[in-house]
């Protein structure tokens, strides 16, 4: 193959940037394929891209997780800043997890990154996180609701190698697993990120002995440039100026009330920055955002409204200029606790598209669940005397949109976990499950009404249970947009075997519960968007029939004669219709 | 003498092959698909077939059929009106699915709207639990109560979804008698008669897909077996389902979601066909179309079966041959992203208006469109000629994308083709290496119009060297319909330690399982030696939600032989290994699902699609300027499929044109023709 002085041509440049992206696609499945935490392997709480020698990310696996994007490459800029590109040899594997000295998320996720080398120069890296069962730490599985501090929530890991020049370094790993609960199965774990690492490294070789280096750097340029370019062509059809938001968390736990998130989104020609002045100070509550995850929600939010097919790379990183004071609940400082970051990574994406919603009225939604409503379960089943330990986190509604409404019950954001079958659910745990349903009411009202919210209704049917919660929208609803109505709250509630009901906080302490009692946990809705006056008929209509609204809050907000919304015959098989915006062909 | 017939519908083309079983005379025909009445197409090839086999006035013993009825009535959402029953506070399950989203970044890309509108999914008091206990009963009120609240008048059939019914599943029966008894013209789907397995998302979405497909299929296959009647009485009509196989047309009319998924099986099977007639053990299948690309594995001579896919963006758990789709086929649009990286599908022009060379309205260049332009298909167009190609058309579409990338016509249909080729190899390396396979390692078996045509590259992409291209790679899914025997699978979920204890629950399941084989054997008719039993078992580790099939044996016999619990363990252990990297020989291993394929088989022998002589009409072969890189065209030679015989050596480059595909070999590329007349290409290093 010849080396181009130029940029190889958009079709070399396509086909290469298929190969980095398979490359990115196999170490995922590879990864996932050989790892032991369940987060990994049925979850898919891991992710996997491949990065220049700048550290900059050319391609992310296809599947990767939003969140972990800008901590990928706050890793590998650690590891230049501490280590210097000439200390990288062939055969290094470097390893971090915390977000205070080493770009991290929170301590679950561990960062890896190999230096690819072809022909002596250093062309790449192959790299990878993945969320661990265990950590150590002060709780089993390093989630709780009550830590107030990082070294509560598990080992912290600078910058450090795993492997140098190919050869383990069995003091680090010999270090790491003294200190995480169930050592040989996170031994695992840290393997298949070696594999990982290594098929990365691997298959990148191969692509270059095709297509020579310089031909691969020089498309990891154009790559990253382009995908710039597309951005910022959209980002100057934005009209110029200053737009903000604000909205407020419930609580953190530990006291705190009403933690403010703001933000000032400046367009000006073809830049954009966000600016968190005015969010709250950092909390004591494990609600405080790494600031690497604050990057990657603000990405996220960007690509959402201006082009969701934007491949996932450096350009869009580089095109969002975050600002944001150290200290604050979106760039804590050492030593806050970040375990449950998630309820505030939506609540960032809430305030920018409420800031937005002037300059890009039709892309924005409304708020949504805002919110990782999280139930965890522990026990002892006297039946057989089995442990468990169980988390799983509730879906809400999604914000109305500016041609349809918001979805029900779904996870948005930074959250993206599915249910557990309750045939699986009730055959491992001494709990039943209910009722699993929409909750009526819950979306706001509008000409598009906000999704709703769910409900699900354990019953503990043999021994006591402790229930932990950490959820967030419990005081704080989501707005609408537009004249849109807010959404509903979300609750936990227990109810004893007399009927007597207790409600819980968003962050309560953890209860005990008899056997026989009801835990109710419900999400969120989500705020509406438009006049309600707006709304049409027979989308009222169905509302009614549908039973998804009762007809007291359709009076109440719509003030439509219900006889005449129960008379309205309605045709179609299908509740709602897969419509894309208009300004979307494919 | 009785004539088999295999006959395969597609969206274009219906696809016949007829064996005469006395003779062993076989025969193909490609006819338009007539899609406002599908019989006409099928009845006159098979008045063709007949004819040319010389046995007018022979009974037809059976139609083998695979259809798209089904698969399309989904994409398009056009079923019938379905109401769903289902447990006290679960009637939204089907619409909260799994609550998560496939586009995390799309905050206007909603997962598909349920089948079955809130206002006809209905809720009534009964629960059962863990197995299979009762812990509220269904009371006959219950089930009069709900009956008189059902918009019978809007409804074409029902769903009746409980939980927990793969366990216990009398309440679904009793609310089924009372449907039946109560609305007997209306069709009903009960999810412990579609598919009896624990996880109810899934279950239910498969049996609300069903109900919803069951009106649509039940007029279909009564309008096509009174066509058939009326010229083949005595005919009998089998239909192909999604594991391979066939089952009767009273079977596909109870459970017609079974077809929905049958298009890619049928060309599996009859691929496997053709790799056992060259003892090619281990290949990769390539089935190249229109719109999409099918791929699947074959190792050891059997092919992978699957349990859980999804339709239209619903979830489908059925047993199914392991086949992954990419969006990218002949007709595949190229088109230029906001980041002006060139792109090529998966929007497709289809059939209609197909690609600009096609000449019925399409504009957008296609790949089709670049492999006419690089002359690597014949200016005289396909099928024989029978289908005319237009060449200008052709340049015409790849002029504008040619015009933004400052280059000739010919580089930018070799851009297009290299892209394609691309996005098809990024597939083929996610699923071999999701299965824990090299692909080095297999041969590839490229099927379907387009196959044969881009196997070269995709082989060479993966470091593949052999190619197998089937003596009629445009008919393989009405090939396979003919050695498809038909099956049928059985299904308990046991959720049994694998113990003693459990294994010797489990032994008495498989007996249960062969019990029902057998019922079902009797019914389809068929005799005792024509009868196989082939059991699997799914086997996880406590806590994991996937498991992995073990197939146990595949036996004449009705008393399956178990093995013991050692060799059961490491049978899993070995599958876990391969497939997940890693397994643990200590951890407590669970039997959540025992499955059972009940496999009646039809023909005496083996069935071999080339059975006649090669045409020996001497022919000088053809010459035109084919384009193989950027270096420009090279006079290469065109060769008629059917004048090379068995032992035939060829070399590269060459086209090898044939009235169902065109097969392309590089310059170096190696070839020669096996007894069974498939070409074996050895590519050039």
């Amino acid at each position: 193959m010849t080396v181009h002085k130029q940029p190889p041509d958009a079709i070399t440049l396509e086909v290469i940037h298929n190969g980095l992206r398979s490359i990115a696609d196999e170490t995922f499945i590879a990864l996932k394929k050989s790892a032991y935490s369940t987060n990994i392997k049925e979850r898919d709480d891991h992710s996997t891209c491949l990065m220049d020698r700048r550290g900059r990310i050319v391609v992310q696996a296809e599947r990767a997780q939003a969140i972990h994007l800008s901590s990928m490459s706050g890793h590998v800029r650690a590891v230049l800043a501490a280590f210097g590109v000439e200390s990288l040899r062939e055969g290094d594997i470097f390893i971090s997890n915390d977000p205070y000295v080493a770009g991290g998320s929170h301590l679950p996720d561990v960062n890896f990154a190999m230096p690819v080398f072809v022909n002596g120069r250093l062309t790449a890296f192959s790299c990878n996180i993945a969320h661990h069962a265990d950590i150590g730490g002060m709780t089993p599985g390093s989630m709780s609701a009550d830590m107030t501090e990082i070294y509560q929530e598990g080992l912290r890991i600078p910058v450090v190698r795993l492997f140098r020049e190919g050869r383990l370094v069995s003091d680090v790993l010999d270090l790491v697993l003294l200190n995480v609960r169930m050592p040989e199965e996170r031994k695992g774990d840290y393997l298949a990120q070696v594999a990982a690492c290594r098929l990365g490294e691997r298959r990148f070789r191969e692509l270059a002995a095709r297509y020579s280096s310089d031909n691969i750097e020089m498309t990891f340029d154009e790559i990253i440039e382009r995908t710039g370019r597309r951005m910022r062509r959209l980002i100057r059809m934005l009209p110029p100026g200053q737009y903000s938001f604000e909205d407020v968390m419930d609580s953190d736990g530990h006291g705190a009330r009403d933690i403010k998130v703001k933000v000032a989104v400046t367009i000006q020609g073809d830049s954009i920055s966000f600016d968190f002045a005015g969010t709250s100070r950092q909390v004591k509550g494990n609600i405080n955002v790494p600031f690497a995850d604050t990057c990657s929600m603000v990405g996220l939010a960007l690509k959402g409204l201006l082009d969701p097919t934007t491949p996932n790379n450096q350009g869009v990183i580089d095109l969002v200029d975050v600002r944001a004071e150290p200290g604050t609940l979106v760039r804590p400082n050492f030593p806050a606790a970040v375990a449950f970051r998630t309820h505030t990574c939506q609540r960032i994406v809430d305030v920018i598209l409420g800031a937005l919603a002037p300059a890009m009225p039709e892309a924005v939604i409304a708020a949504g669940n805002g919110a990782n409503t999280t139930a965890i379960f522990s026990g002892t089943d006297p039946r057989d005397g089995h442990r468990y330990l169980f988390l799983e986190t509730l879906a809400g509604g999604c914000g109305a949109r500016s041609f349809k409404d918001g979805k029900d019950g779904v996870q948005l954001y930074a959250a993206n976990s599915a249910n557990m079958a309750i045939e699986v659910f009730e055959n491992s745990f001494p709990i039943r499950i209910e009722r699993y349903e929409f909750v009526p009411d819950s979306g706001g009202a509008g000409q598009y009404r906000g999704g709703l919210a769910l409900r699900r209704i354990y019953r503990t049917v043999a021994g006591d249970c402790l229930f932990v919660g950490s959820a967030d929208r419990f005081t704080n609803v989501p707005w609408g947009l537009f004249g849109g109505g807010p959404g509903a709250a979300g609750r936990y509630v227990i109810t004893d075997t007399n009927g007597t009901e207790t409600t819980l906080d968003a962050k309560p302490a953890p209860v005990l519960v008899k056997e026989g009692e009801v835990i109710v946990v419900q999400s969120p809705g989500a705020g509406g968007y438009g006049d309600p006056n707006e709304r049409n008929r027979k989308q009222l209509a169905r509302d009614l029939q549908s039973g998804k609204y009762s007809g007291e809050f359709i009076e109440r907000h719509y003030r439509r004669s219900i006889d005449e919304l129960r008379a309205i015959q309605i045709d179609g098989m299908l509740d709602f219709e897969e419509t894309l915006p208009h300004w979307r062909s494919t | 003498m009785p004539i088999w017939i295999g006959v395969d519908v597609g969206g274009t083309f219906t696809d016949l092959v007829g064996f005469d079983d006395a003779t062993g005379q076989v025969r193909i025909h490609k006819t338009p698909t007539t899609p406002s009445d599908p019989a006409r197409a099928i009845v006159g090839g098979i008045e063709q077939i007949v004819t040319s086999l010389g046995a007018d006035g022979h009974p037809i013993e059976e139609i083998a059929h695979g259809t798209t009825v089904g698969t399309n009535a989904l994409i398009q959402r056009k079923g019938g009106r379905v109401a769903l029953i289902t447990t006290d506070g679960f009637r939204d399950l089907l619409e909260i699915g799994f609550q998560n989203r496939f586009y995390v970044y799309d905050f206007h890309r909603d997962m598909p709207p349920p089948l079955v509108p809130r206002r006809h999914r209905f809720e009534l008091k009964e629960r059962v639990t863990t197995g299979g206990v009762v812990v509220t009963p269904l009371s006959k009120g219950e089930i009069v109560r709900t009956l008189a609240v059902l918009p019978a008048t809007e409804i074409d059939s029902f769903a009746v979804c409980l939980l927990f019914s793969y366990v216990n599943s009398d309440h679904e029966r009793a609310i089924g008698e009372a449907l039946r008894a109560r609305f007997p013209n209306k069709h009903v789907s009960l999810s412990s008669e579609v598919q009896p397995e624990f996880r109810e998302y899934q279950r239910f979405s498969t049996t609300v897909l069903n109900a919803f497909l069951q009106s649509v299929m039940s007029g279909y296959l009564t309008s096509l077996k009174d066509g058939i009647d009326r010229k083949y009485p005595g005919a009998r009509l089998s239909i192909s389902h999604s594991s391979g196989g066939l089952m009767s047309a009273d079977v596909a009319r109870r459970f017609p979601v079974r077809t929905a998924l049958s298009g890619p099986a049928a060309g599996v099977t009859g691929a496997l066909e053709v790799a056992r007639g060259s003892n090619r053990s281990e290949a990769i299948t390539f089935d190249m179309g229109g719109t999409s690309t099918d791929v699947a594995m074959i190792q050891g001579f059997t092919v992978a079966h699957s349990y859980g896919s999804s339709i239209g963006g619903y979830p489908v758990r059925l047993p199914m041959v392991d086949v992954n789709t990419v969006g990218a086929g002949g007709g595949s649009i190229a088109w230029f992203d906001r980041d002006d990286l060139l792109k090529v599908g998966p929007r497709s022009a289809g059939a209609v208006p197909g690609p600009a060379c096609y000449g019925l309205g399409g504009s957008e260049a296609t790949v089709t469109d670049a492999n006419l332009v690089l002359q690597r298909l014949s200016p005289h167009g396909l099928l024989g000629g029978a289908m005319q190609l237009n060449a200008a058309a052709a340049r015409k579409s790849i002029q504008p994308i040619a015009d933004r990338l400052e280059m000739a016509p010919e580089l930018a249909a070799l851009g297009i083709i290299d892209i394609v080729v691309s996005n098809m190899v990024r597939a083929i390396r996610a699923v071999s290496v999701e299965r824990g396979y090299d692909p080095r390692d297999f041969t590839l078996l490229p099927f379907g119009g387009g196959g044969p045509l881009h196997a070269r590259a995709v082989a060479a992409e993966l470091g593949m060297k052999e190619i197998l291209v089937p003596s009629h790679p445009g008919i393989l899914c009405a090939a396979g319909l003919m050695s498809a025997g038909l099956s049928e699978n059985f299904v308990r979920t046991t959720h049994a330690s694998l113990d003693d204890h459990g294994l010797r629950a489990i032994a008495r399941t498989v007996q249960l399982l062969v019990d029902a084989a057998d019922r079902w054997f009797d019914i389809e008719r068929i005799d005792l030696p024509k009868r196989r039993y082939e059991s699997f078992l799914d086997l996880a580790y406590q806590g994991q939600s996937f498991e992995i099939s073990i197939p146990l044996s595949s036996s004449e016999s009705r008393h399956p032989c178990l093995p013991s619990l050692k060799e059961l363990r490491s049978l899993f252990m070995v599958s876990h290994e391969r497939a997940y990297g890693y397994s643990s020989p200590d951890d407590p291993i669970v039997i959540t699902n025992c499955r059972l394929r009940a496999l009646g088989l039809r023909l005496e022998g083996p069935f071999r699609m080339q059975s006649g002589p090669a045409n020996n009409t001497v022919t000088i072969p053809s010459e035109r300027m084919v384009w193989f890189d950027r270096s420009g065209p090279q006079p290469t030679p065109v060769l008629t499929r059917d004048t090379l015989a068995t032992g035939a050596f060829l070399s590269g480059p060459a086209v090898i044109e044939q009235f169902d595909s065109t097969v392309l070999m590089f310059p170096g590329d190696r070839a020669t023709v096996d007894d069974d007349r498939n070409l074996i290409i050895k590519i050039s290093a």
